[in-house]
């Protein structure tokens, strides 16, 4: 409950915020803290440096192009993006951003966070996977893309590396997207879940069954549970599920999720 | 009732005059709750208080090989510490209830030579802040020899399992066997018997959202302590500390205001408040201690987890239920900090609701390493009248019965009351099958099958259970003589005292300890009926304070009696207020005799002469600024202290049998699950709960102690558990992995009620608010059913989250393993 | 630091360590006692106020990040002791016992009915996800928001 000691910092910018990271090797960027705060309240982890990210205007804002990409500021917090007129044009986004947590924590909460924190229960992991998004990545030397299947890497790692920060993820246009998730309680925490996305074909992403989101396509709906046999998962075992149930609920809630999206027009 | 009847002659329920009792007045506590103005112990500093961090054991089971301070003592702004060897030197052993070799353990307020469960306090820091404190905790260096950890307590007796106190040398904590009527005659009278092998009650417990804190002040010059602290049984408390730390009981004085729930959990906090008093005295300076979150679920009140093992029934073939024989095997966890009670207190309901007599139970206590057990809500009866329960709805399952009818066949009858059972107890009124008739009725019973169809169109499977339950209430302590003959305690007070100030201010003290149960509203209501006078008037301090004494051994909020005790001893001292103020009022009033006089808006007068009246400000000014003159032997100070004293014998202990509890509410839910059969997610889609608590003092704070009950049941049934892996650690240590139900999570819900009140209580009333645990009940019932024609699973766990729904779907076999149906 | 902040009104100034959470420091520097804690990992929600407009728990901002905020605890609504028709509301339907979760609940409630000044039962439940109550069970504080909302 108790922090250790830390320093803070308030860049003003976000080559500011980036030069403090790369100065110190300790330091860490704090978005909206709702995973953050409570890490470094067990003491998990402790920080040198907090880089505080809030109030960076060129970190916040989303745009929606004409051609139907939506370009979403690292620190647009779920609440910001819930009630986005730009963000309905990809509605899943929304629609999952609802379930995440509660007012309190989506009021602060980022999409940049939830993406940088990995954490395998998270919702946005697998639905970034899901949609095809792009996340950028800026580091002193400049910018970079990385698809979303590239970009998370292991529990609580992700392609951006020290002295770096996520800087805006961009979606594609679509709407044929669904969702499906068994959670600890209504709306809480997942125990599984599944994002999926038609585009011709059906890709899934699965979440909660691996260090990151796990992968499949199919052809059709009816498929998908086949394509989840062959991923021969290994889900952990914690106390809300055996490896067994998850693998079993990834089919069911993978087949859920497709089914959405097909029936989304 | 036959033999040398332990009951209580039925009395006389006097009700006066209702103007405030029966009424949903304001609640006096509100005013400050909702402005944020209570004070809650971790509200309260001091100048130069010290702040508590406890070093805790990050093993199950391990030697203490070495611990060392200095650096941590070393650090600025670190004020102190405390180890258990210093402990060991100061303090005796806790006292122990029970018997040889459980009797034998050794229990200081901080580990001495050997830690056994995670969490267990090893040292305190004490530091000028609270970050600096947990900051000098990481510096205090203990050493460890890990020992293999003993998690499953059906291994406990297992001569290859480890020992947890070599001063026991077994971990047998307690043992006993009740048997009463005649088992083998039931048995052999049977037309079936149904074998259960193993059921299970987990282990959770009430997560109050305040833990557990204390603000501990050590006056040297009169070697007094005061306690500011939230703890709920203060008598326990002070029995428990006072030998302990070798100092007399009236030397700890404890003050509490106001309480973030309790549910008993808040009572067995004396270990950490010892260690608060022996650090206030060492450093000289208040001791803040804050129990954080994580620490409570590591190291407080964990409620019974008890198997039934080997339970056999035998019934009739039309579902008429004749006896039972079970193993109830406790798992107690690592210390006895207020059990093995347990091992009776599940007797005040022996046979829950039913009229079955031939019962034997073995009951038997194990030490495990895992938190220690003690009270929650419906602490020890829960647990049996889950089982009773399950053994009535499995019985009904196997042989094809209706759960309904089955109940009906089996309900204690209404004017069977007040019932003895086959162990003395005297259920003193209730009406269960009217109360089921009232669930089905709200739960709209009569459209289950359409529901059911309608359900299955979704691909959904519907269940309907029923859970009955009691909610036995004030103790008769000498039961605890049946776990220890050597035991000097029996019987149970409360005690409360009224008054009336210089200007006739009606001041209330009580010795209770409410957590929210609107003790300062109820206790008005009675005063004011009593005194003629507004609610307005009667002032009741908030909270509890051993300087007021007005308490005695057994006083603090637990165990549903308030209604009883606390409103009892209000009663009786209002009483003799009233009787007080009439005597002087016959007096001043010129002689007139006692009965021509009434108390009336506030003053005592001449009921034929309403004019002629003496105000209470006029009787307190006379008493006590202005009593010359008044008649030599005038026996009245108007400062008047009742002490109420339920009508207990001490139990006959050779046959355990005798009457425990005074009164036995009842409840009665009814809850419809719908199951997702690909996931084993499921849903309640409806609620109802009856309650009976006799005469209903304030209605509304009734109805919220059923809501909450059935909330937190249903929590338990669906999400909370405390669960350990098997090195001892534990898997739900905070309120991200223990699901505590929030806002979204809770079903539609009805309520009703009916009233039988009680025969043997001052105002009728019962004691109420634990709720006996109907919702883990029928939560378990609702899902059996729901199962009904797809594995025909049978539920044998109390705590049934998605993934046992989904194993019951996917493994029935399993279950059905457990269960078994002989011909006699 | 220096933290500067706004609270019910009332400006404040206190020089802080970067690691103290807002609500230590609401609680215990500023002696604001009526905001609560209920949990170590941001569940329980007993915490929450509101800091510039937006209901937070405040157990998961440092106060340092509050500097220059304008806040609102439970000890701001009622007006010289006339409490909020809500205040009123959660009295009349009994939607406290013990009172701990309460200052939270009520800040969740406001923050609610500013921005909903109707809403339905399934909206008032979603506002009140993040306030943990296990005392009451919900149902009486969703009658409170109801007849508050009227």
């Amino acid at each position: 409950m108790l922090l250790r000691e830390v320093e803070y910092a308030k860049p003003a910018s976000v080559a500011d915020a980036l030069a403090t990271l790369a100065e110190h090797d300790g330091a860490r960027a704090l978005a909206g803290g709702q995973t953050l705060i409570n890490v470094m309240k067990a003491r998990a982890a402790s920080p040198d440096v907090l880089v505080d990210l809030n109030g960076l205007a060129e970190l916040k804002g989303i745009d929606l192009a004409a051609d139907g990409t939506l370009t979403i500021g690292a620190m647009t917090t779920y609440a910001e993006l819930i009630r986005s007129a730009e963000a309905r044009a990809r509605p899943i986004l929304g629609e999952v951003c609802a379930t995440i947590a509660d007012v309190q924590v989506r009021n602060r909460g980022t999409l940049g966070g939830n993406v940088c924190a990995n954490d395998p229960t998270n919702h946005l992991p697998p639905l970034m996977c899901a949609v095809g998004a792009e996340l950028t990545i800026a580091s002193a030397a400049g910018e970079r893309t990385v698809p979303a299947a590239d970009f998370f890497l292991g529990v609580y790692m992700t392609a951006v590396g020290p002295g770096e920060l996520l800087t805006r993820i961009t979606i594609p246009a679509g709407k044929r997207d669904g969702f499906a998730a068994v959670t600890l309680g209504v709306d809480g925490t997942c125990i599984v879940n599944a994002a999926a996305s038609v585009n011709g074909g059906v890709r899934v992403a699965l979440g909660c069954v691996d260090a990151v989101p796990v992968l499949v396509e199919a052809a059709s709906p009816e498929e998908v549970a086949d394509a989840v046999e062959r991923a021969a998962l290994r889900p952990p075992s914690d106390v809300h599920a055996s490896s067994e149930y998850r693998a079993h609920l990834a089919q069911v809630l993978a087949t859920r999720a497709a089914r959405e999206a097909a029936a989304r027009t | 009732m036959t033999e040398a009847t332990l009951a209580p002659a039925p009395g006389e329920v006097v009700v006066p005059s209702k103007k405030w009792q029966g009424q949903n007045v304001p609640r006096k506590e509100d005013k400050r709750l909702t402005q944020g103005e209570g004070v809650f112990v971790d509200d309260i500093k001091r100048h130069g208080m010290g702040y508590v961090h406890f070093v805790r054991s990050p093993y199950a089971h391990a030697h203490i090989t070495s611990v060392d301070v200095s650096k941590a003592e070393e650090i600025r702004g670190v004020y102190g510490t405390i180890t258990g060897e210093e402990v060991a030197a100061l303090t005796d052993p806790f006292f122990q209830l029970s018997t040889p070799p459980g009797a034998h353990l050794k229990d200081y307020a901080l580990a001495v030579g050997k830690v056994r469960y995670v969490g267990e306090p090893v040292v305190a820091v004490v530091a000028e802040t609270r970050e600096l404190a947990r900051d000098a905790s990481e510096l205090v260096d203990v050493d460890y020899e890990p020992l293999p950890a003993l998690v499953d307590a059906r291994r406990a007796r297992d001569e290859s399992a480890p020992v947890l106190h070599e001063d026991s040398g077994s971990n047998l904590m307690w043992e006993g066997v009740y048997e009463w009527g005649d088992v083998d005659a039931a048995f052999a009278e049977a037309d079936k018997v149904v074998k259960i092998k193993e059921l299970h009650f987990h282990r959770f417990n009430s997560t109050p959202l305040e833990c557990d804190g204390a603000l501990v002040e050590f006056n040297r010059g009169v070697g007094q302590w005061t306690i500011y602290t939230n703890n709920q049984f203060p008598g326990f408390a002070q029995i428990m500390m006072g030998p302990a730390m070798r100092t007399g009981l009236d030397k700890l004085r404890f003050v509490t205001q106001d309480i973030g729930g309790g549910f008993g959990n808040k009572i067995t906090s004396h270990p950490q408040l010892v260690v608060c008093c022996l650090l206030a005295r060492k450093l000289n300076r208040p001791i803040q201690w804050t129990e954080w979150r994580t620490d409570f679920h590591l190291s407080m009140s964990h409620g019974n987890e008890r198997w039934f093992l080997d339970t056999e029934v035998a019934v009739r073939s039309d579902g008429t239920l004749l006896g039972f024989r079970t193993k109830a095997l406790d798992d107690a966890g690592a210390w006895l900090r207020y059990e093995p009670l347990g091992g009776v207190i599940w007797a005040q309901v022996t046979p829950g609701v039913y009229r079955w007599r031939n019962i034997r139970l073995e009951f038997t206590q194990v030490a495990t390493n895992k938190a220690p057990c003690s009270p929650n809500r419906g602490y020890s009866r829960m647990q049996h009248l889950w089982f009773t329960e399950r053994m009535l709805d499995i019985v009904a399952h196997e042989l094809g019965l209706d759960p309904v009818e089955v109940r009906k066949r089996n309900y204690i009858k209404a004017d069977e009351m007040p019932y003895e059972t086959p162990n003395g107890c005297i259920y003193d009124s209730g009406d269960y099958a009217k109360m089921l008739d009232v669930a089905l009725d709200l739960i709209g019973w009569d459209a289950l099958e359409a529901r059911r169809e309608d359900a299955r169109s979704r691909g959904r499977l519907l269940g309907l259970g029923i859970g009955s339950t009691l909610d036995s209430g004030t103790n008769n302590f000498g039961q605890s003589r049946l776990i220890n003959p050597e035991l000097q305690f029996s019987g149970n007070n409360e005690v409360a005292t009224v008054k009336l100030d210089i200007f006739g201010e009606v001041v209330v003290t009580l010795g209770t300890t409410p957590q929210g149960q609107g003790h300062e509203t109820t206790a008005a209501q009675v005063v004011a009926d009593i005194l003629g006078c507004s609610i307005d008037d009667v002032h009741v301090r908030a909270g509890h304070d051993s300087y007021w004494n007005s308490h005695a051994g057994f006083s603090g909020t637990y165990a549903s009696q308030f209604a009883v005790t606390g409103l009892s001893a209000v009663k009786g001292a209002t009483e003799m207020l009233a009787e007080q103020i009439t005597k002087l009022g016959s007096v001043i009033l010129g002689g007139v005799p006692e009965d021509a006089l009434e108390l009336a808006d506030g003053t005592v007068r001449i009921k034929e002469n309403p004019e002629a009246a003496l105000p209470f400000m006029a009787c307190g000014a006379i008493i006590n600024a202005n009593n010359a003159g008044l008649p030599e032997d005038l026996d009245v100070t108007l400062n008047c202290r009742y002490v109420y004293r339920p009508p207990f014998q001490v139990p006959d202990v050779e046959r355990k049998y005798g009457n425990l509890t005074l009164t036995y509410a009842a409840q009665v839910h009814a809850a419809v699950v719908e199951i997702d059969p690909e996931t084993g997610h499921y849903e309640i889609v409806d609620y109802a709960a009856v309650d009976d608590c006799g005469v209903r003092i304030h209605p509304q704070i009734v109805e919220g102690q059923v809501m909450g009950a059935t909330a937190q049941a249903l929590g338990a049934a669906m999400h909370e558990a405390f669960e350990y892996d098997d090195e001892g650690n534990l898997l739900t240590p905070n309120f991200y992995d223990y699901h505590v139900p929030h806002a979204l999570d809770v079903p539609p819900l009805e309520t009703g009620y009916i009233e039988t009140a009680s025969p043997f209580t001052p105002l009728g009333t019962k004691g109420m608010g634990e709720g006996g645990g109907a919702g883990i009940h029928s939560v378990c019932a609702a899902i059996q059913d729901a199962l009904r024609g797809h594995g025909d699973a049978i539920v044998y766990d109390s705590w049934n989250p998605y993934k046992r729904v989904w194993e019951l779907l996917e493994h029935p076999e399993r279950a059905r393993s457990l269960v078994e149906v002989v011909g006699a | 630091m220096d933290v500067a902040v706004t609270v019910n009104g009332v400006e404040y100034e206190r020089d802080v360590e970067p690691r103290k959470l807002l609500i230590h420091f609401i609680r215990d520097d500023l002696d604001l006692t009526g905001s609560h804690i209920g949990c170590d990992t941001g569940n329980c929600g007993a915490c929450s106020m509101i800091v510039d407009g937006l209901l937070v728990k405040s157990c998961m901002l440092l106060a340092v990040q509050a500097d220059g905020a304008t806040i609102e605890t439970v000890e701001g609504l009622a007006e010289d002791g006339k409490l909020t028709a809500l205040q009123q509301a959660f009295s009349d339907h009994h939607a406290l016992q013990c009172g701990y979760c309460t200052p939270g609940m009520l800040m969740s409630a406001t923050a609610l009915l500013r921005e909903n000044p109707s809403p339905s039962e399934r909206e008032i439940r979603k506002a009140l996800q993040g306030n943990l109550c296990r005392c009451t069970g919900y149902w009486n504080i969703f009658e409170a928001v109801k007849a508050a909302a009227k």
